[in-house]
């Protein structure tokens, strides 16, 4: 029935360990982890040890990428991807092309509508140099580009409300997706 | 006492081996109890198709990392002496964890991770209580320790599920994946245990284990409360 030899403590001994572990438990919960998980810091003793940095807002910045999502058809798409861009903030999401390479896109917003730069960087530059093929605001785009150079292409979206924004991105042609940078 | 002394020289630096991996281990940036590190989610939410080396890959790193299933393992060997003894625990636990992660990722069963993970937090509570003789000494009566494990594990395949429900997997083949997943699992959960036995082993040789035994698995309590109490906060504020 029991393979093991566990001592039994006395009571005592077990009363003064539950304690000790509740104690223990509740104190380091309120002290550390909570301070350094969630933000929430009743004793202050958190924000001494400098822990409440840790903690991040809850669903902010959770930039996401999903690849071919369920219950879109990809037609004559090559890729398919929903990025969500999170409330005040912004995201770059890139191609590389080779020069003359072709892509053609279409991308809708979840409804709002988002600032945009759809914009090319040269392979191998360092000096921070872009050209912008479009800027504007609008919850949708779409039409072909023939890459000047070659490098990454790709858009750069700015979310100024207050709730996430998914944007739904279809695209065909000869490059290479970089993904969420 | 020229032996002893000899002796006692070896087993410090076993120790102090042991303890510089520890310390290795804890410091590694990308330790989760909860989830997956961004590099995993990045390519679990990319991959399609069969991908055997990488989910077992991720299996067992999320077992080697995951301290809730450690500290439960931990408590479950803590007084068991004899390897048939270990294997049989060991093999229960697998058994109860692997059922539960391939029927709810396979049947896609819905079970929130916080509330999982909670329950998986308490089961690390339970043992420490167990160890202390708690069930005999209050309740008169001690709870199947097989049976106990068994069920236990259920709950912890259930929180490895949870961890891949929270990707839409590809359908097709996912079967192979889990499997890989689930394999990396024991793989994880085997170079864990022999790292635990290994200085439990050592520690059982000197008579402070026993007298620290009750120390230890208060400790145990702990942290299973800290995991409880942190789940739990986590759900409340994520309803």
């Amino acid at each position: 029935m029991n393979d093991s030899n566990i001592p039994v403590q006395s009571l005592k001994t077990l009363i003064i360990s539950m304690l000790s572990a509740v104690f223990l438990a509740f104190v380091l919960l309120i002290t550390v982890v909570g301070p350094a998980e969630f933000g929430i810091d009743p004793t202050g003793l958190g924000k001494m040890m400098g822990l409440t940095i840790l903690a991040k807002p809850l669903e902010k910045n959770a930039k996401t990428v999903v690849s071919c999502p369920a219950g879109v058809e990809l037609e004559n798409w090559l890729d398919i991807v929903v990025i969500t861009v999170p409330e005040a903030s912004g995201l770059e999401y890139k191609f590389h092309l080779n020069k003359d390479a072709k892509l053609e896109y279409a991308w809708t917003t979840s409804g709002d509508k988002l600032y945009f730069d759809f914009h090319g960087e040269p392979q191998g530059d360092t000096s921070g140099y872009f050209k912008s093929y479009k800027e504007a605001t609008d919850s949708q785009f779409k039409g072909a580009l023939a890459a000047p150079f070659t490098g990454s292409h790709g858009w750069y979206w700015e979310n100024k409300t207050q709730t996430p924004v998914r944007v739904t991105l279809k695209t065909k042609g000869q490059y290479t997706v970089k993904g969420l940078m | 006492m020229e032996k002893s002394k000899h002796l006692i020289t070896d087993r410090t630096s076993i120790f102090s081996s042991v303890l510089v991996m520890a310390v290795i281990f804890l410091l590694s940036p990308e330790v989760y109890a909860h989830g997956v590190d961004a590099n995993t989610k990045q390519f679990l939410l990319a991959n399609q198709g069969v991908a055997i080396g990488p989910f077992l890959y991720i299996g067992s790193k999320h077992m080697v990392t995951g301290y809730d299933h450690l500290l439960f393992l931990l408590g479950v060997i803590f007084f068991l002496f004899r390897t048939k003894d270990i294997l049989l625990y060991v093999s229960l636990f697998t058994l109860g964890h692997s059922l539960t992660l391939f029927f709810g990722v396979l049947g896609n069963i819905m079970v929130n991770p916080y509330l999982i993970d909670a329950i998986i937090g308490l089961s690390v509570v339970y043992k420490g209580f167990d160890n202390l003789g708690g069930f005999q000494r209050i309740f008169g009566f001690q709870p199947n320790t097989k049976a106990a494990v068994l069920i236990f594990g259920l709950f912890h395949g259930f929180g490895l599920a949870t961890k891949l429900q929270d990707f839409a997997l590809p359908e097709q083949d996912l079967w192979k994946n889990l499997l890989a997943f689930n394999i990396g699992v024991e793989i994880g959960q085997f170079l864990a245990l022999l790292f635990i036995l290994i200085l439990l082993n050592f520690w059982r040789r000197f008579n402070s284990f026993y007298g620290f035994s009750v120390i230890t698995n208060t400790l145990l309590m702990t942290g299973g409360l800290i995991l409880f109490g942190y789940q739990m906060t986590s759900y409340v504020l994520n309803v």
